[in-house]
């Protein structure tokens, strides 16, 4: 009676400390025994923060419904820059997938590479003759997407650009279209005309 | 797997013939190592991965100075256990560090020494770093000079 009181007040202060757990109050000691073990198990492994993560609660946004009318985009031009043509390849492989699943429209070229060179002495001190010489390769390669509304173009832009490589720069230009403001949507002289008009009438 | 030709382990004389024939040879030096720097992108990969040196992107300097610094930092936690050297990814804010590590300290100190230096550097370059260890049993030795 006394041990099973004092197992049962121990497990209790463990249970307190390590934080809340579901489980259910066993009356056996035995089980009680088990279920102290398997809570410490895991309790372990999630103090140990090594390559195992836990999401952690993230309220998923909301469907936002506005009366504004959505931002459409004639053309998205995204240019990824990197140093490694193989890199450029897979990623370029997966963004095409990604746009062909939204059934977003895609070209895809390659702009030629840039290289930048530096000449520098070899030596700390004098051997003038004697240099070495670096260079910079920077691969492009150019996605442009066609006819996009505004909301596909942020969800496809954040897709992407969570899943961007190490060492890939991206750069992205972006052409809205707009409504013709209404102080330009007809002529001038035709407005001076329609004045004349009704002032003469 | 070592080198039946080091004289280290059997105690035997230094070298036989001088230069040492391809046999005699018995200095290990893995890939990294055995390569020269003109094979990068050809036959070797790159050890620190950012956007720095790109074309039009700036802050190359401090990532050199931040990665010479953490390559100084996992050789000094990790004493004697680094199998080769310390691959550093940068993506977004975060910095990944992937060590290949001999077995030499036991598990949970391995453990402490993980939790340690991720954040120590976290608090340090006020960006989320993460360490990935893979233990090896010895290194891995491309060819011997």
């Amino acid at each position: 009676m006394a041990a099973r009181a004092a197992s049962g007040a121990v497990s209790r202060r463990l249970w307190q400390g390590l934080g809340n757990l579901s489980t259910s109050n066993s009356k056996s000691s035995t089980t009680k025994n088990a279920v102290f073990l398997l809570s410490t198990g895991v309790k372990w492994a999630q103090f140990s923060h090594l390559h195992i993560d836990f999401p952690k609660e993230v309220t998923k946004p909301a469907i936002t419904v506005s009366d504004e009318p959505d931002t459409l985009y004639k053309r998205l031009s995204i240019l990824v820059k990197a140093h490694d043509k193989a890199v450029l390849d897979s990623y370029e492989f997966f963004a095409v997938l990604a746009a062909k699943e939204l059934g977003i429209s895609i070209k895809v070229h390659e702009p030629p590479r840039k290289i930048e060179r530096l000449t520098l002495l070899k030596s700390v001190h004098i051997f003038k003759k004697h240099r070495v010489q670096y260079e910079m390769r920077t691969l492009y390669r150019c996605l442009e997407l066609e006819r996009l509304t505004g909301c596909t173009a942020n969800v496809y832009l954040e897709y992407i650009q969570r899943n961007l490589p190490e060492g890939v720069a991206m750069e992205v230009t972006k052409t809205q279209l707009q409504p013709l403001p209404e102080h330009i949507r007809e002529p001038i002289w035709e407005k001076e005309v329609k004045d004349k008009e009704e002032s003469k009438a | 797997k070592t080198n039946p030709a080091d004289p280290r382990g059997s105690g035997g004389s230094a070298r036989a013939c001088s230069p040492p024939c391809r046999r005699c040879r018995f200095s290990p030096v893995s890939y990294e190592e055995a390569h020269a720097p003109h094979y990068i992108a050809h036959r070797k990969g790159w050890l620190s991965a950012h956007t720095g040196n790109l074309d039009g992107e700036a802050h190359a300097a401090e990532r050199t100075v931040e990665d010479v610094f953490l390559r100084k930092f996992m050789l000094g936690t990790f004493p004697g256990c680094l199998a080769d050297h310390v691959v550093l990814k940068r993506r977004a804010n975060q910095l990944d560090i992937c060590a290949l590590v001999l077995r030499q300290l036991p598990a949970h100190k391995f453990y402490f020494l993980v939790g340690y230096s991720e954040t120590l550097l976290s608090h340090f370059y006020k960006c989320p770093v993460r360490l990935h260890l893979q233990t090896v049993p010895a290194k891995v030795v491309y060819k011997y000079l």
